[in-house]
């Protein structure tokens, strides 16, 4: 589920719905609330985040996605060259 | 059957409404022309430049020693393999655009008076690239464009063009404003085809995530596709071109990055060992093979280290993330406990996008179908970022402007058979009960693509055939199988058919380059040839057949 929307914060002005770049919330219904329709269709490009009057949308991002890190911390305890 | 509305008269349609498509709007509308953005998100956050952009070549006279040194250095950085004739035209007018951004509220100069230029350069060369602070760029250009009185149609999906004794009269769109799909028709005196990067075709490298890319992925080949049709010769799809980035977490921005390439040891493996402290490793640009390589002889992994960054110059770089709008990584980051000033990021290359080929120009962003022209990441001998989209969309709307000047009227195109075959097709999609959803056959073609046009091993006479014959054969399959639910997955499907049309090309096109050069490698022709360094691979629909051609430009 990447965005997620705090329904408690939302103020139901559908900007994140007419905004997204993929649709992910689907067609705007006035008066209403966006849902995430299309999860798996979002880019997190975090239109929708910057773009919320109220702060009330946060992103997940997939498991696959993970960043791969190595800490440099590693390297020194594994007494590598620099 | 899906509801077809009358059709609305321009002069000029543009579709796509990224930067290309905003700034050719905004040229063709200042010098009159009633114009028409249809765009299937929302032209203030959509297409590649959707949260911003952060460099933006800029040649400065004065700055700069020449145009032709200016050329020089675009050519032996990322970009490449450019048609000179609208490179120069491009250089030209760089500075002019940046000064118009300036003037629309846009942050071309976000570290005070002075403009600067920073990374995408070559150490100790001329830097060619303005960096600036595009988060939000595409809301200022719809500002401009709105103001100069250009009608934005928001979420219509543009699908085909229709052309009638050799020029462009119109188009046919989906209007996905609702749940249930209506068809728009557009007739146009010319149409200035914009629809950005081709993502998809390729799959992605962290498999069940298809919107994984480094481009924006409502790219799908549209207009290359449409403009095909209509005759429309397209350019260098037997070049594979990959982006690099961070493994998994595909993403463009490359050069926003300020650190050394290492291995996981920490050394430096980079071209020119590690950069100053401040600067890009340019290896990122210019030798992309350090990170396919290093894969296939276990030499890897290969890491982005920015922990040496004086804290300024990260401050500085991540400031950098939100202007190219690819803060979802420092976010993720966040979210992940990784600190850049500890931990190094594992890089890697991913699978082709379809960049650096498409439609082919000339100088005046006209395609050789009259009336139809093309600007930005889906031209397919030109290309130059978000700056290259900025000034050929201008390019190209002053010229549509001026071309429809000699257009007296509209081609009536309401009862055009197109329609009639694209609302019986799109209807089937969506009273078919049971069948496939579109991301089976968008994971369909990622198959054969990754198999049959590889880039990771060897592709052949034989391989690209067979390819070319299975993704045929998915066609036929697919428009008997596919069923849509609502206006979102009709248009979902009908950019999973184009990413079929997209690579079906790609493979003719690669299955008659009959050499090796850069990432096309064929087992039957190992070498390159070089009387074919002045040629570029085309391709174009002549009486119904593919036709393929290598020409110079």
């Amino acid at each position: 589920m990447p965005p997620v929307i705090d329904k408690k914060k939302c103020i139901g002005c559908t900007t994140c719905a007419q905004i997204c770049p993929l649709d992910v919330y689907g067609p705007v219904i006035k008066g209403q609330k966006p849902e995430v329709l299309y999860p798996n269709e979002c880019w997190h490009c975090r239109a929708c985040e910057i773009d919320c009057p109220v702060g009330a949308i946060s992103m997940t991002y997939p498991l696959p996605m993970m960043l791969l890190r190595r800490p440099k911390s590693m390297i020194k305890k594994e007494g590598a060259k620099k | 059957m899906i509801k077809v509305n009358p059709p609305v008269q321009c002069d000029v349609l543009i579709v796509g409404g990224g930067t290309a498509g905003l700034m050719a709007a905004i040229a063709a509308a200042e010098k009159g022309a009633k114009v028409i953005v249809a765009e299937k998100a929302d032209t203030r956050r959509s297409g590649g430049g959707a949260t911003g952009n952060d460099h933006f070549g800029c040649y400065i006279p004065g700055y700069h020693e020449s145009v032709e040194s200016y050329m020089h250095e675009l050519e032996q950085g990322m970009c490449k393999g450019a048609d000179p004739k609208v490179q120069r035209v491009f250089v030209e007018r760089t500075f002019e655009v940046v000064k118009d951004w300036e003037k629309w509220g846009i942050n071309m100069r976000p570290f005070g008076d002075d403009y600067v230029f920073e990374g995408h350069s070559l150490p100790g060369h001329p830097k060619c690239f303005l960096k600036i602070d595009g988060r939000d760029q595409k809301k200022c250009l719809t500002n401009e464009a709105r103001k100069r009185g250009a009608i934005i149609d928001n979420r219509t999906s543009v699908t085909r063009y229709i052309s009638r004794d050799g020029r462009v009269v119109g188009a046919i769109a989906i209007d996905i404003s609702k749940p249930e799909p209506e068809i728009k028709v557009y007739e146009a005196k010319s149409i200035i085809s914009v629809t950005g990067t081709g993502a998809r075709v390729y799959p992605a490298v962290a498999p069940s995530c298809l919107f994984n890319v480094a481009n924006c992925p409502a790219g799908t080949g549209t207009g290359r596709v449409a403009s095909y049709e209509i005759g429309a010769t397209m350019v260098n799809f037997d070049k594979p071109r990959a982006h690099i980035g961070p493994r998994y977490f595909v993403r463009g921005g490359k050069g926003t990055w300020i650190g050394a390439c290492c291995d996981a040891d920490g050394k430096a493996v980079g071209i020119v060992g590690r950069p100053e402290p401040g600067e890009q490793d340019i290896t990122t640009d210019i030798c992309q093979e350090v990170f396919d390589l290093s894969k296939k002889n276990g030499t890897g992994p290969i890491f982005m280290d920015c922990t040496e960054n004086p804290k300024e110059t990260m401050e500085h770089m991540k400031e950098g993330f939100y202007s190219e709008g690819i803060s979802s990584l420092l976010d993720a980051m966040d979210q992940q406990g990784i600190s850049l000033e500890e931990d190094m990021i594992e890089w890697g290359r991913y699978l082709p996008h379809i960049q650096y080929s498409g439609t082919c120009i000339n100088e005046k962003c006209e395609t050789n179908v009259p009336g139809l022209y093309s600007a930005g990441d889906e031209c397919g001998n030109f290309f130059c970022g978000v700056s290259g989209a900025a000034v050929t969309g201008r390019i190209a709307g002053e010229n549509a402007a001026e071309y429809v000047k000699s257009v007296d009227s509209f081609a009536e195109i309401a009862d055009a058979p197109e329609i009639k075959e694209a609302q019986e097709f799109y209807s089937s999609l969506m009273d078919r009960e049971a069948g496939s959803y579109w991301e089976e056959l968008n994971y369909a073609v990622q198959n054969i693509m990754r198999d049959y046009a590889s880039i990771e091993t060897p592709r052949s006479e034989n391989l690209l055939s067979c390819g070319i014959y299975y993704l045929e054969e998915l066609d036929r399959i697919a428009r008997q199988r596919i069923k849509c639910a609502n206006s979102h997955e009709l248009m979902r499907a009908l950019e999973a058919f184009d990413i079929l049309a997209l690579g079906r090309l790609i493979l003719i096109s690669a299955r008659d380059r009959k050499e090796s050069r850069g990432l096309h490698k064929r087992a039957d022709y190992p070498y390159t040839n070089p009387l074919w360094n002045t040629l570029s691979m085309t391709i174009q629909k002549v009486d119904g057949e593919d036709h393929t051609e290598m020409r110079k430009l």
